[in-house]
């Protein structure tokens, strides 16, 4: 907008025929006749909100859809490094939460997140060199929530040691899941990156037995602990004590780490978790007729519902309503294992219905060997006494502090949240906290907010809040996945990432729900051609409030719900 | 190219030999087949134009106005009620001055309900700023769509063109239509001198506050004073050009008249008839056709009325409370003339609702005029039951 020049008139001489205004018109500042005012400001994305890493998702899906690849791709470094990863093994509450579910179907982000780390295999990521040489700090546990710390701190330019007792880097990722899941190869590249960008990553190294705790401590100027869930729950039944009962998630590692596994021809595994459906899978597809027994329903297991399915169409039979009473063996050799049948009761403190045994219904399964994944626990035997512990691990504050100065913990050994995505999310925030601490600066609140959430109103936006007149139902893209019986006889990974064509429809199916994509609705739509185009990289647009009447036709056509109207009438 | 052709289609004709680039229109009974065959044209690709269909003839007049403002040579028609909704937007062609050219074909308006011909409709938008020219053939209607984007883009004065339902829109006769090498030598392009430009921005029609307001009204009047000498100059090229022209009055044997009859539209073509069969008994009567009403023809008609003792005004239209619009306009711009130089003006109403105005009416619009030296009514009228 031009600056006000009076213009003086002497006559009609001077005038045009009609009135013509080059620049803004002071006589007539319409605003002041309003009695509501439009805020434009972008609105919490469902996907973003529920997002346990804190994945800009609405942001990377919309690089996506224009086809910025590369952006999209160093949208989701920023949060997380593990995005091939998570886009395979992330049970993606933000797709269970999209809007898009009510309107043909869910956005397969995570497809369109593997896609991205896919696409990028060849791309360029640096960081400049370490800043603070001194701030050395150690991560115990090269699991997710370790790795996400590390990378976090080498971006603000402090050099870190990963610690890692097994041979392989990557904890669950590399000794849990299985390679049909995810394939060797993406765990290498994405740990890789991680390594080249400053962390040093040293395995085979446990604390306690090869290093001792207080040598750590007194190296390092700050420890971070995220050595996850490896202690698996034993079964507290007779016969438990025989050889041929085992972990799962020890088969698990042990076949990820190509050690001798001495699988029996018949199995059952115990439990409804993801170790569970993982075990069950790998050891039919290692040849073994396979039994999954669990206590509750199929709505109540916690696996992701996705590999449940996959686990039935391979052909797997899972007990449901179905409890372990004793383990029967006879001349050395397991030969049942005696089952109860239960029913569910009233909703226990996790909110699932109880199972309660139905007296007298016990029954007999033909088994050789039994797999118990039941939950896991935080072995934190290298750990003085000192340090507390509670229900999930070790004790700390929201932002991952323990009660002891420059230790910090999270990950599954702090939060038991159970998921490689809430480990990342975790492991970031920490980040934050040990950075504060090294800096001498105290942790707030907004060190918890991601950066998604930050400068956007807290509301998350719903399918109501849309203006659904400028979307249509479309149907998502179908993944391309083997067969179960191509599936069964392989550890190949069963699904394939997305081509490009697939990745743009689906990314451009995002309603981008609370966010910007500078539409231009609000700036056609406004009848006071008071919605101006902003030069500022920051904004899309500028209100000008002085001609803005208030009438609410911005806010009512935006798609999107990225401008409010609000009353300014005296309640 | 001479074909047999209706009023409407002879308006249609036009707007597509003047190359108008938008129409805006919505449809009316009995404007709709106007638009009907411009659609057609451009859907034959005969004829390349934007045609923006709208939801009412507010939005139609508002659709030319934006049209107009970038620069576009716009076209819209309309009738009656259409009309009676588009009157806000006729202030703003009108006083944005934007040579917008429109049809109405004066249709009666309602209630009762009614689709047939009065002139009320138009004569009631007398102050909106437009110039109105009423049309007596389909070659009239066909040329003046013609003159009246030259003259319009020459004063920045939208023009409104005038034909009477059925009588004219509806009925076919043989017209000339000019060759399009002819009319673009004619009616060049139109360049809108104030047209908006993303290069040099601008917001037309902002406020003006009491202090400049009445400037803009006066340029407004000094445009208008302008018109029938621009009227003369075009049609004189067009006569040129064409073999054609019109005025903005026309005097049918008003020379020698004592009695003259005073008409607007297709009553003029009966009234011809009437006039010649009654001068051939020697009766000394003649016409006036009124085909401009604004900017007022004032004195082009006290200079043919000079010699005339008596006029009957037909109106089809009245104001109610006052009487027949024409016999208003003409009495009051006859105020300034000498008695002795000026008829006295007998004030007809006839033919209002479509009701038909044969030779018979129009004879006794004259008998009347003949039996007294005065009016004994305020209005005669004619055929009332």
């Amino acid at each position: 907008m031009s600056e006000d020049k009076p213009i003086i008139i002497q006559g009609y001489q001077d005038i045009p025929p009609m009135t013509v205004a080059r620049g803004r018109m002071s006589v007539n500042d319409t605003g002041s006749w309003r009695n509501a005012e439009p805020l434009y400001i972008d609105h919490t994305s469902p996907c973003n909100f529920h997002c346990p890493a804190g994945n800009d998702v609405v942001k990377f899906l919309r690089l996506t859809a224009e086809g910025k690849y590369n952006q999209a791709w160093l949208t989701i470094l920023k949060t997380s490094p593990l995005p091939g990863i998570c886009g395979r093994v992330c049970p993606h509450p933000c797709e269970t939460y999209c809007n898009r579910g009510q309107l043909g179907g869910r956005i397969r982000i995570h497809d369109i997140e593997r896609f991205l780390a896919d696409v990028n295999i060849d791309s360029k990521y640096s960081l400049p060199k370490i800043k603070y040489p001194q701030g050395k700090i150690a991560v115990i546990g090269a699991g997710p929530a370790g790795l996400s710390c590390a990378w976090q701190l080498n971006h603000y330019g402090y050099p870190v040691t990963v610690f890692e007792k097994h041979k392989l880097a990557g904890g669950i990722l590399a000794v849990g899941i299985p390679r049909f899941r995810l394939p060797v190869e993406v765990r290498k590249r994405e740990i890789g990156l991680i390594s080249q960008c400053g962390t040093e990553i040293v395995t085979g190294v446990e604390i306690g037995k090869d290093i001792t705790f207080a040598e750590i401590r007194e190296k390092f100027a700050a420890v971070f602990i995220g050595v996850g869930y490896h202690h698996s729950y034993s079964l507290e039944i007779e016969g438990e004590n025989h050889p041929d009962v085992v972990p799962g998630l020890s088969f698990l590692k042990k076949t990820a780490l190509t050690k001798p596994f001495d699988l029996k021809r018949q199995v059952v595994v115990i439990g409804g978790g993801n170790t569970a459906v993982d075990t069950a899978r790998t050891a039919f597809r290692l040849g073994a007729k396979v039994t999954v027994l669990y206590r509750r329903t199929r709505a109540e297991m916690p696996a992701i519902p996705d590999e449940i399915d996959e686990l039935l169409e391979e052909g797997i039979a899972i007990e449901f309503l179905t409890n372990p009473v004793k383990i029967h063996s006879s001349q050395g050799e397991i030969t049942h294992i005696e089952c109860v049948r239960m029913k569910l009761g009233e909703p226990d403190a996790s909110g699932r219905r109880k199972p309660i045994p139905i007296e007298g219904t016990n029954f007999k399964i033909e088994t050789e060997q039994v797999f118990t994944a039941i939950g896991e626990s935080a072995d934190l035997a290298f750990l003085s006494d000192s340090i507390k512990t509670q229900r999930w691990g070790i004790s700390t504050d929201e932002f991952g502090r323990t009660e002891v100065s420059g230790l910090f913990a999270g990950g599954d050994a702090s939060t038991g949240e159970g998921t490689v995505t809430s480990a990342i999310g975790s492991g970031r925030k920490t980040a934050i906290a040990i950075k504060k601490f090294l800096e001498g600066e105290e942790s707030e609140k907004e060190d918890l907010i991601p950066p998604a959430l930050v400068n956007v109103n807290s509301h998350v936006v719903t399918l109501e809040n849309l203006n659904l007149d400028y979307f249509t139902a479309l149907k998502p893209i179908e993944i391309p996945c083997a067969s179960p019986q191509e599936r069964i006889t392989s550890f190949e990974e069963i699904h394939r990432t997305i081509d490009e064509e697939q990745a743009l429809y689906e990314a451009q199916r995002c309603l981008s729900c609370g966010s910007c994509p500078k539409c231009d609705n609000c700036y056609i739509f406004c009848p006071d051609a008071a919605i101006h185009r902003s030069l500022e990289p920051s904004k899309n647009y500028i209100i000008d409030i002085k001609h803005c009447k208030g009438c609410g036709i911005c806010a009512a056509e935006c798609p999107r719900f990225c401008i409010e109207l609000r009353s300014l009438m005296q309640s | 190219m001479r074909k047999v052709i209706t009023g409407n289609q002879a308006a249609a004709w036009g707007v597509r030999l003047a190359k108008a680039q938008v129409i805006s229109a919505y449809p009316i009974t009995p404007q709709t087949t106007i638009i009907e065959e411009i659609a057609e044209f451009i859907d034959r690709g005969d004829f390349s134009a934007r045609f923006i269909k709208v939801e009412s003839e507010h939005s139609a007049m508002s659709g030319c106005i934006g049209a107009a403002a970038a620069g576009a040579r716009t076209f819209t028609a309309t009738s009656a009620q259409g009309l009676a909704l588009m009157h806000e937007m006729l202030h703003w062609a009108g006083s944005g001055r934007l040579p917008i050219v429109m049809v109405n074909v004066n249709r009666a308006l309602a209630p009762g309900w009614t689709i047939w011909c009065d002139q009320n409709d138009s004569l009631s938008q007398r102050d909106t700023g437009w110039i109105q020219l009423y049309c007596e053939s389909a070659q009239e209607v066909l040329d003046t769509v013609l003159i009246a984007y030259k003259l319009a883009e020459k004063t920045l004065i939208p023009v409104m063109i005038l034909l009477d339902a059925f009588f004219l829109s509806h009925t076919a006769e043989s017209v000339e239509i000019p060759d399009q090498e002819t009319v673009d030598a004619f009616l060049p392009a139109l360049d809108f001198p104030y047209k908006l430009d993303v290069e040099n921005p601008a917001a037309l029609f902002g406020a003006a506050l009491p202090d400049i307001y009445q400037e803009f009204r006066f340029k407004q009047q000094t445009a208008f004073d302008t018109v029938i000498d621009e009227l003369h100059r075009i049609e004189s090229e067009y006569f040129q050009r064409f073999g054609r022209q019109y005025g903005e009055i026309e005097s049918y044997k008003c020379e020698d008249a004592d009695i003259v009859l005073i008409t607007s539209g297709t009553v003029t073509s009966t009234a011809r008839e009437v006039i010649d069969r009654r001068r051939e008994n020697g009766e000394k009567i003649g016409i006036l056709k009124m085909k401009l009403l604004r900017p007022f023809p004032t004195l082009s008609l006290a200079s043919a009325l000079k010699s005339a003792r008596k006029a009957a005004v037909i109106d089809r239209d009245i104001s109610p409370g006052c009487g027949g619009i024409w016999a208003q306009e003409i009495k009051a711009s006859l105020s300034d003339v000498p008695e002795s130089q000026r008829p006295v003006i007998f004030s007809c109403i006839a033919g209002l609702g479509g009701r038909d105005i044969t030779t018979e009416t129009i004879e006794q619009a004259i008998d009347i005029t003949i039996k007294d030296d005065f009016p004994a009514q305020e209005i005669y009228w004619l055929g009332l039951k």
